[in-house]
């Protein structure tokens, strides 16, 4: 078990590590001028030349890629005009275009999408679940023929056609609603949760589709197993052999899924925030490519990918823990 | 028996060979390959049929849509400012039998010939995206799973590992990059060359990322098929490892890799729109139905049939070929009976 989480860090790490050195290398080659955008239109050649030399921008690429890293883990210092700014450990650099460091704006930016991703998670969750295990259970029946047609339906319209027109003509037609909006959980409560609802309604709606098309045919297949039968057969209540017997079996690959979809929902997270204006992490990426903002792009991929790699970690260490008959090799 | 058959005969009447052997026995003694039934049970689908139709007639309008332009007497990138009001930019009408959809505001491009010609690079895009993503996740999936050890390991790697990207990031900076590689840097490109660099690039991210799914299917099917006696024989009998892999495992994957496209295509349709949506996919004056949304999507209000002429045409069209695949799922799929 050991050597096994200990192989599957190993694999992580090298992951997150390329996507850091591929992210800097296709920004190293891309028409970038981060000293002109610092100094401003009205700049003269020296102070060009201080800026340029202060973002380490006369280095070669190995050598910035390197100051990435001291910065990352011990921490580094920057010199500009006379004035030396410390940046501690975990150092990302300033952003090119605000002037405040990545860790604080990204430190402001990753509340919004937590919320998201995860108060979406549980609505899709519980949704999917629900109806997929209500569906199983009366299999064959018009009911479940009716909710398995909705479920192709919901899940297959694109999801920032679905989150535009929701965000567009919701506050309009039903509004009892409020428009979405950040309100920070600490300040207000009541309003933090007011502003997120009609975001996590439209994501849990569109992808509990999935949720209940997998819970139903997991649920079918682990209400035929023979333990389920042996479990009826002791006389067991209904209700315990479905929710303790059944479920259980079942919710194995829905957990996969699971764990793929909240890592697809923090890329997903872009449109959310976009189409609905909450300033989370990918309404700041967003913002950071279309100013060529090289140290908060970094920041949000570095985020990024850690997020992806542990949540495909978890999974599959979750996966022995929900299915006692998976062993690891 | 087989009777003798000529060249010619085998061609123009193929049926009369079961004829003259006696009556045509339907049942289990013909015996019929999983294709052939996968074919004949879509074929009875009537959702997947008008699916299909639905399909067939946006590519007919992809491909027809200069004509259909034509038939209109408009083209989508000239501009009418007669027809807009200077003080608001919003045109004086909505459709008119000039302009079937209405006009733009601002710059009065003709809506219909755009909504028609902005169907082309839905279906280009995510059309040679599936097809390349559909040959590189064959292909190496086939190697992976065929040649163990490290081959298996090398590309077993690059496939967990690209599956783990976080592909938004890639799929938002490589235009940038292909453009300063190309033209030395963003001065100095018209819109023109900067909206080809950005069909093109879209087409190299998303191909990049969507092999490697297609391709761990397939090496996990190879895995299994490897142990079977047919190709025990195959490789005993001395066949050519190409022909093993071509002629004797690729036949038994057809299945998973017909699904697998057929799903693939409609969600390239949705991440071509929206990444263009976004801004950071297609990009003026390629008409493109995201490109319209996102700039409609300010208008809801005063102007709804900017937005909402794009909108139904995307949700039509990927909403259709999303049932045809899991149509197509449910027919080559032994365990589902209808």
């Amino acid at each position: 078990m050991l050597l096994y989480i200990l192989r599957r860090l190993a694999s992580a790490v090298s992951v997150i590590f390329v996507t850091l050195v591929a992210t800097f290398g296709l920004f190293y080659l891309a028409p970038t001028d981060p000293a002109g955008v610092i100094c401003g239109p009205k700049c003269t050649p020296a102070r060009y030349e201080e800026i340029y030399k202060s973002l380490h921008l006369n280095e070669p690429f190995y050598q910035q890629m390197l100051g990435y890293f001291q910065g990352l883990f011990v921490g580094r210092t920057f010199t500009s005009g006379g004035v030396t700014i410390e940046c501690s450990a975990p150092c990302l650099g300033y952003s090119y275009a605000l002037g405040q460091p990545v860790t604080k704006l990204l430190g402001q930016a990753l509340p919004i999408t937590i919320s998201i991703v995860f108060g979406s998670a549980i609505a899709y969750l519980i949704i999917g679940v629900a109806a997929g295990t209500f569906a199983a259970r009366r299999r064959g029946t018009s009911l479940d023929r009716f909710m398995v047609g909705g479920t192709l339906v919901v899940g297959s319209v694109p999801y920032f056609v679905v989150a535009l027109v929701a965000a567009l003509y919701v506050p309009q037609f039903l509004p009892f609603i409020p428009k979405a909006h950040w309100t920070p959980l600490t300040e207000n409560p009541l309003s933090w949760f007011a502003g997120l609802l009609l975001p996590w309604l439209v994501l849990g709606i569109v992808n509990s589709a999935s949720y209940t098309r997998y819970s139903r045919g997991s649920m079918i297949e682990s209400l035929g197993e023979d333990y389920v039968r042996t479990a009826r057969s002791k006389g067991i209540t209904e209700r315990r052999v479905v929710y303790r017997h059944a479920l259980r079996s079942a919710m194995t690959p829905i957990a996969t899924i699971f764990g793929l979809d909240v890592a697809f929902a923090l890329t997903g997270a872009l449109f959310t925030e976009t189409i609905f204006g909450l300033p989370g992490l990918g309404l700041l990426t967003l913002r950071a490519f279309n100013q060529y903002d090289l140290p908060v792009l970094m920041g949000g991929a570095l985020i990024g990918v850690v997020v992806l790699v542990l949540i495909n970690l978890l999974v599959d260490l979750l996966y022995t823990v929900l299915d006692p008959r998976v062993r690891l090799a | 028996m087989e009777p003798v058959i000529t060249g010619t005969e085998t061609l123009t009447e193929p049926p009369q060979v079961g004829v003259t052997s006696g009556p045509a026995k339907p049942g289990p003694s013909v015996s019929r390959s999983p294709t052939r039934i996968a074919l004949e049970r879509l074929r009875k689908d009537k959702v997947a049929m008008t699916c299909l139709g639905i399909f067939v007639f946006f590519v007919l309008v992809a491909i027809f849509a200069p004509l259909l332009a034509k038939l209109e007497g408009q083209d989508p990138t000239s501009y009418n400012f007669d027809l807009i009001d200077k003080r608001t930019t919003f045109p004086y009408s909505g459709a008119s039998s000039d302009h079937w959809f209405g006009v733009e505001p601002r710059l009065g491009r003709d809506l219909f010939a755009r909504w028609v010609y902005g169907a082309r690079p839905s279906l280009l895009v995510a059309g040679i995206v599936t097809v390349v993503t559909t040959i590189l996740g064959v292909v190496l999936g086939l190697i992976a799973g065929f040649f163990s050890g490290w081959i298996d390991r090398v590309l077993s790697w690059v496939i967990d590992f690209i599956l783990s990207l976080p592909y938004l990031i890639f799929a938002i900076a490589t235009p940038a990059v292909i453009i300063s590689v190309i033209y030395g840097g963003s001065e100095g490109t018209s819109p023109e060359q900067v909206a080809r660099v950005r069909f093109i690039s879209l087409i190299l991210v998303l191909s990049f990322f969507g092999w490697a799914g297609l391709a761990r299917l397939i090496r996990g099917q190879v895995l299994s098929l490897r142990e079977r006696e047919f190709i025990a024989a195959a490789r005993v009998l001395g066949v050519p490892t190409r022909r093993v892999l071509f002629r004797e495992l690729l036949p038994n994957l057809i299945a998973p890799i017909v699904v697998s496209a057929s799903l693939a295509l409609p969600g390239y349709i949705v991440a071509e729109a929206g990444l263009t949506f976004l801004g950071v996919g297609l990009m003026d004056p390629t008409p493109s139905w995201g490109v319209t949304i996102a700039s409609a999507q300010n208008y809801y209000d005063t102007y709804p049939l900017w937005l909402w002429v794009p909108v139904l045409g995307i949700t039509i069209l990927v909403l259709a070929l999303s049932l045809l695949g899991d149509a197509v799922r449910d027919a080559f799929d032994p365990k589902t009976r209808r």
